[in-house]
């Protein structure tokens, strides 16, 4: 299913997609293709990559190829979905400790396009972070890792 | 004395009689007099010189004399004549003026070398009654000359008219005569057998249109004459041929071909996205976006993290710090992971 999406493999590929992807959403799926978690993830992105077309843009990264930006994101978990849009960073409160980026699948397509449109319409009104429409208990859990505590 | 109120100072005095010697009370007095003294100078220099004039409406101006406490007429009108400040003088000889001015200069203890300029005695007033009487026989007079001169303008203008309707009504062999005459009264200088030539054909036009007629040939024959325009092989207004501004041009650059007008496709293009950008809202997310700006290998994207307070750029200097003493970690250290320093530990950037 992965093969569908595009992938991206270097930091200047990502660098390109977040500068040019203009007035849509963009997703940045961190994670390896052969994870099982991730290739749930990927088959849903796919699925309604066409379907939400107009409102995102979606991309595929491995997280072994681009070390820089596994640091930056702090990436942990994989699958993790980081959101832009203009080039500005959309948090999200999922009601999970971390705003910054998904960690994990999401059960069903309709999640994913209820959260694509909610992130769409939120950037739209200037909002740098949004309301998950998610029901919390079909978001994923983990433990965050708290350094040198 | 009790409460009295004074006028000059407009005002209600519970102090008695001294309140008149007061310097307030002075001092307003002196402006007053001064006021209206001003307006007895202007009528005393008519006195010798009454001035006579048509009626205007701002000849029933009133004045108010402060002495006798009174509105008065200032000038002497009857509707059609009026004499300047004779109102004033005429008041101001009254017997009944005198004592009130008396009365208030003692009252407000005001200087008394003043009060005699606001009176007007017998022998100044006989004089200016003579005067004005000399002054109105003089106006009527220059009237009468006026509506003389007025009447004499009517009647010849009238005797103009009669005239050339005169000339105009006489039968032919009259015209040529009349016509001369008719030129003379209309002021222009031009030759008469055009007129005869005009007027033949019509024998018993209307009188305005003869006169109008009479006119209008004469100028035909001021203008330059610049030849005959021969437009029979390629046609003019009238015949609808094609006119010259939507001609093809023969003296083309024979290199030049097909010039196109307007934008580019791709600058077409360019302007429907624009037009689109123009629609979304202003304020979203990044509206203010260059997306073609070029950034140098090492950019990073505007990430907000996890354990940050303060803005997010500033997790991004936080980062290239840590990059940059983790791998100075490295470098001496040279295995295992680089520990990271603590982030602060404050609740998420919200």
């Amino acid at each position: 299913m992965s093969l569908f999406l595009p992938k991206l493999s270097c930091k200047k590929d990502i660098d390109d997609a977040i500068k040019s992807v203009a007035e849509k959403v963009l997703v940045l799926r961190f994670g390896r293709d052969e994870d099982s978690v991730c290739l749930q993830l990927d088959e849903i992105l796919s699925k309604t990559a066409h379907d939400l077309s107009n409102m995102a843009s979606i991309y595929l990264v491995d997280v072994d190829t681009v070390p820089v930006y596994t640091r930056y994101f702090d990436i942990s978990f994989i699958p993790s979905t980081v959101f832009f849009f203009n080039g500005q960073h959309m948090k999200v409160d999922y009601g999970s400790p971390d705003h910054t980026k998904f960690v994990g699948s999401f059960k069903t397509k309709q999640d994913f396009m209820d959260l694509i449109e909610v992130i769409y319409r939120g950037a739209m009104r200037g909002k740098l972070i949004v309301q998950s429409p998610i029901d919390p208990r079909n978001i994923p859990k983990y433990d965050l890792l708290y350094h040198d505590i | 004395m009790g409460a009295f109120y004074c006028s000059i100072c407009r005002k209600t005095d519970f102090s008695g009689k001294g309140h008149i010697y007061g310097k307030s009370h002075q001092s307003k007095l002196k402006v007053i007099l001064v006021k209206f003294m001003e307006k007895v100078k202007e009528a005393k220099r008519t006195i010798k010189n009454p001035q006579v004039e048509k009626y205007s409406p701002d000849h029933d101006e009133k004045f108010w004399c402060y002495c006798c406490a009174l509105e008065v007429q200032k000038h002497v009108t009857d509707s059609n004549i009026s004499v300047l400040y004779g109102g004033l003088l005429e008041h101001m000889s009254t017997p009944e003026h005198r004592t009130n001015t008396h009365k208030f200069w003692w009252d407000n203890k005001a200087d008394p070398k003043l009060r005699d300029k606001f009176i007007i005695t017998e022998e100044e007033t006989e004089r200016f009654k003579s005067e004005v009487s000399k002054a109105l026989e003089q106006f009527e007079e220059k009237e009468d000359v006026f509506i003389k001169q007025q009447a004499a303008v009517i009647r010849s203008q009238e005797q103009l008219r009669l005239e050339v309707l005169q000339s105009l009504s006489e039968p032919d062999p009259d015209l040529v005569h009349p016509a001369e005459v008719d030129q003379h009264s209309s002021q222009h200088t031009a030759s008469s057998h055009s007129h005869s030539y005009e007027m033949e054909p019509q024998p018993g036009p209307s009188h305005e249109d003869f006169a109008s007629h009479s006119q209008w040939n004469e100028p035909g024959f001021n203008l330059t004459f610049i030849g005959y325009q021969d437009s029979s092989s390629s046609g003019n207004v009238h015949t609808g041929a094609v006119p010259p501004w939507l001609l093809e041009e023969p003296d083309e650059a024979p290199g030049s071909g097909r010039q196109e007008m307007g934008p580019s496709l791709q600058g077409f293009l360019k302007h429907k996205e624009q037009e689109k950008l123009k629609k979304l809202p202003a304020n979203r997310v990044g509206a203010n976006f260059d997306h073609s700006s070029h950034t140098d290998a090492n950019w990073l994207p505007s990430f907000g993290r996890v354990w940050n307070s303060g803005r997010r750029w500033q997790s991004r200097h936080q980062f290239r710090e840590e990059e940059t003493k983790s791998r100075g970690k490295r470098k001496w250290e040279g295995d295992g992971k680089a520990t990271k320093k603590p982030k602060d530990l404050s609740n998420g950037e919200l």
